[in-house]
């Protein structure tokens, strides 16, 4: 063996800026007769620096079909191709290497594992789109968090042009995500591939992942992975969160805004020997300024405290990875007219909202690795929470509690080579919920044990497939199957397709879900035994890459179309001499959801970076069905057109950056029980009321030291503030206060201003 | 709209005030460094970029040799290479100041070459 190979010399090079080093074995002979053939060996080097073959890695010629992949052993054998020596190897979880082939015939490559995010600084635009992965995902790095200096996941999506966030109603400050046309709920947030913002957890959620603690933050549209469960109607987004290992060993943040709410940060993180290392993120903040801006009498955001850490153990070696911790949380909210005060509670002295929020997290991770084989893997998710949510509306009082254990098995192996992967595994899922909301009590346990298999296609970088589908035993309505499908095909280098298709399924949380609307003196009525919401969401997307002056762009267009089966309808539309009603029932006929959108985003100069993006919303569903009116209406609070235009400077390492978003919302249809009232007695249809548009401008500049960051911004400078946004203000306890007409912000033009401390290694 | 047109002029103010400095008056310097990787990379030319006076460093990892450009009314040569001798790295003939150097992680201290980092 070792005579044949007359080595001349082993080289070791840097090919250009991928980060992969090759060791080219040039043979003596070889050198002088060019081979019609290029052959190789493919290894890794795992961490004890022995080598290891990869099998199944792609093997093609840049621009052309012509491709192999690695055998058992590693080796590789492809014809040359007259077109091209640029010899591309590709492998999923490794850095990319192109290789250009000159006389060589046998190359020896150690591939090098793709970085962890955050270990390496994320260069570029701030808001990525994954070329290679097959479900179209955006991606938020750092430093597009960084743009929205404030100070919580519900602020985190500011320059994203495919979530937006809203206020849910006049007085809690709850926030709701719209995606793809629909509300928070029908999308999957995971913090680390856990599904964590969900159940009770849907109505202040957003605001209890603090943005100092996120790394990086993936939408992905349309039906998502099986293997995270079959809860993504429209799409999911995962939260990663500051590793225990992260390079930044301590991270100071304090914020202060005009209105005096006040936020200081604190992540401890270290790593105690080789393998194991801890962290510890926290949050305190708090508002207790009463500001009335608008004079409506009522309290424009309401004061609150929120206490929230999480502690996390992390253990790495060649074979196992581990990690376990706690999140433990704590809020109190109060709002309501500015002369409330906590002790008037159940009194007519003033209106008053509350509502206190304890929460208790346990999550743990375990991962086996196989260091001959790093294709395969075996992991264990385990997670529990118990969350309890106090809140008073006036003289309604609504008590609930959540209970969840959740558990996901997933092995992942090949078949035959790493172009068939397939993942599979089992779930059990268990939510017990005990709800009361006046005189009506709720209780529910579900228990839903699960299956999925998720089979992978590669060809070469051109082509992937996922086919997914889990089937899951439910308690309460009974079993179920979600099949899900992803196809990304790049014809060309710089253009991407992407369809997917996907079953949907979730159990509604009716109170929860529509909080905001509880702020009213509406009658709460369930018309019906609620049944699971189910959907089926179908999209298409281009992505095309061009470059413009030397300067990269990519315009990526998009369309998806979200189709009820089920639904939970959430109807406010009526009123009589009586009351305002909030009905809940089933849908009986048609909903549904469109959604188109068209971005643009690159680089104008160097350190000039500009995003323009228009978004369609058209968004229809049947109503009306407990007065007999039964029409297709448009959904409530859903503008349906939407412009974003950021554009960000930024000088080398940051030393200066500055940052303005503009947003233009157009109108949305609302209600108010006033008109409903009006409509009732003269006997005449619903009225169909709309918003108005409005622009909301956010800016920002910040300046990096050598240890610290200090930055100044303002949001919504134009100071727009919705007209009204308490119906019958004056009057809350008469039968058509309503608080839950929101539509666009309350409290008008907020400047802020902050310092970030980071200690590196 | 009038306060708008303020916090935008002045957004666009504190931006072009630090960039329009340059032109003239700038010097370069190159300056041989210790660095061995690509962590070595960064954290030279960001503290380099983030001390006073500096518009950019930029560091080539093949010959180590960090070229920087400064307005000589806010900083010097000397003052340059103690940003990098603190940083843990020899700035031409001047050695690394060791505290600093001892605290670099493994594969960034003296004696390691490129390869061996991960």
């Amino acid at each position: 063996m070792l005579l044949d190979t007359m080595l001349m010399q082993i080289k070791q090079m840097k090919i250009s800026n991928l980060n992969i080093y090759l060791i080219l074995l040039s043979c003596l002979l070889g050198g002088r007769v060019q081979a019609q053939r290029v052959t190789g060996m493919i290894y890794e080097r795992n961490e004890t620096g022995k080598k290891s073959a990869l099998v199944g890695v792609n093997v093609f010629w840049g621009g052309t079909s012509l491709g192999t992949i690695t055998d058992s052993l590693g080796k590789f054998d492809i014809a040359r191709s007259a077109k091209t020596n640029r010899l591309i190897i590709s492998y999923i979880g490794y850095k990319t290497d192109t290789i250009k082939v000159s006389a060589e015939s046998n190359f020896d490559i150690i591939m090098k594992p793709e970085g962890q995010l955050g270990e390496v600084v994320v260069r570029g635009t701030s808001s990525q789109i994954d070329r290679l992965n097959p479900i179209q995902t955006e991606i938020i790095t750092t430093k597009a968090l960084a743009k929205a200096a404030c100070c919580n996941l519900s602020e985190s999506f500011e320059t994203n042009a495919s979530v937006s966030v809203s206020l849910s109603d006049g007085v809690t400050g709850a926030k709701q995500i719209q995606f793809l046309g629909l509300g928070g709920q029908y999308v999957q947030t995971n913090v680390e591939n856990i599904p964590n913002i969900r159940g009770l957890g849907t109505t202040f959620g957003l605001n209890y992942i603090p943005g100092t603690w996120i790394q990086s933050i993936d939408i992905g549209k349309g039906a998502g992975s099986v293997v995270n469960g079959y809860e993504s109607l429209t799409g999911a987004i995962n939260v990663e969160l500051v590793k225990p290992d992260a390079r930044e060993k301590l991270y100071f943040n304090a914020y202060i805004n005009n209105f005096g709410r006040g936020e200081v940060n604190f992540n401890v993180n270290k790593k105690l020997n080789e393998r194991w290392s801890t962290g510890i993120l926290s949050h305190a903040s708090t508002l207790q300024t009463r500001v009335d801006n608008n004079g409506d009498g009522f309290l424009d955001m309401p004061l609150y405290t929120q206490l929230n850490a999480v502690n996390r153990w992390q253990y790495k070696s060649d074979k196992m990875m581990a990690q376990f911790g706690v999140k433990a949380l704590y809020e109190n909210r109060l709002g309501g007219q500015v002369g409330f005060r906590e002790n008037m509670r159940g009194t007519s002295q003033a209106y008053g909202f509350g509502n206190t929020t304890r929460r208790v997290e346990f999550f743990s991770k375990t991962a086996k690795m196989y260091q001959d084989k790093p294709y395969k893997g075996l992991g264990f998710i385990v997670n529990g929470l118990n969350h309890t949510s106090d809140s008073y509306f006036g003289f309604s009082n609504y008590n609930a509690r959540q209970q969840t254990l959740y558990a996901n098995l997933i092995y992942q192996s090949i078949i035959d080579n790493t172009n068939h992967k397939f993942t599979t595994g089992l779930s059990y899922l268990l939510d017990d919920y005990n709800e009361t909301y006046k005189d009506i009590h709720r209780m529910r346990t579900e228990s839903v044990p699960g299956a999925f298999f998720e089979y992978t296609y590669n060809y070469l970088d051109k082509l992937t497939l996922v086919a997914g589908i889990r089937a899951d035993a439910h308690n309460l309505f009974g079993a179920f199957v979600t099949p899900r499908l992803h196809l990304r095909w790049q014809p060309f280098e710089h253009t991407t397709l992407r369809v997917s298709a996907g079953r949907g399924q979730r159990t509604p949380n009716a109170l929860a879900e529509n909080y905001g609307y509880l702020v009213s003196q509406r009658w709460v009525r369930f018309v019906d035994e609620l049944r699971p919401e189910v959907s089926w969401n179908y999209g298409a997307s281009l992505t095309q890459t061009f470059h413009l002056f030397e300067k990269h762009w990519d315009v990526i267009l998009d369309y998806y179309r979200t189709d009820f089966q089920n639904q939970l309808v959430a109807d406010t539309d009526h009123a009589d001499d009586l009351a305002a009603h909030l009905y809940f029932y089933n849908l009986k006929g048609k909903s549904f959801s469109n959604s188109f959108q068209a971005e643009l985003n690159g680089l104008l100069s160097k350190r000039t970076e500009i995003k323009l993006a228009y978004r369609l919303f058209d968004v229809w569903q049947t109503m009306g069905q407990p007065v007999n009116d039964v029409r297709l209406m448009a959904r409530m609070m859903i503008p349906r057109d939407r412009v974003l235009f950021n554009i960000g400077y930024t000088l080398p390492y940051d030393k200066w950056k500055a940052d303005l978003t503009v947003q233009w919302n157009g109108k949305a249809r609302i209600n108010d029980p006033l008109q409903s009232l009006e409509a009732t007695l003269d006997k005449k249809s619903m009225p169909i009321l709309y918003s108005q548009p409005y622009t909301n401008v956010n800016a920002q500049v910040s300046r990096a030291f050598r240890k610290f960051e200090v930055y100044l911004g303002g949001e919504n400078l134009l100071n727009f503030k919705q007209p009204n946004p308490i119906i019958n203000a004056q009057d809350p306890f008469g039968k058509y206060f309503d608080a839950g007409q929101v539509w666009g912000p309350i409290v008008g033009r907020m400047v802020y201003a902050g310092i970030r401390i980071k200690v590196k290694d | 709209m009038k306060q708008l047109t303020i916090v935008l002029a002045l957004l666009l103010g504190v931006v072009f005030s630090t960039t329009a400095s340059k032109p003239g008056k700038e010097k370069e310097v190159k300056i041989k460094t210790s660095a061995v990787c690509d962590m070595c990379k960064e954290r030279i030319e960001k503290n380099l970029t983030l001390s006073k006076g500096v518009s950019e460093a930029v560091l080539n990892l093949d010959d180590k040799v960090v070229t920087i450009k400064y307005n000589p009314k806010k900083t010097d040569e000397a003052a340059l290479r103690k940003v990098i001798t603190d940083t843990g790295y020899d700035a031409d003939s001047q050695m690394c100041s060791k505290t600093a150097h001892d605290k670099l992680p493994e594969c960034c201290q003296k004696g390691n070459d490129a390869h061996g980092h991960h």
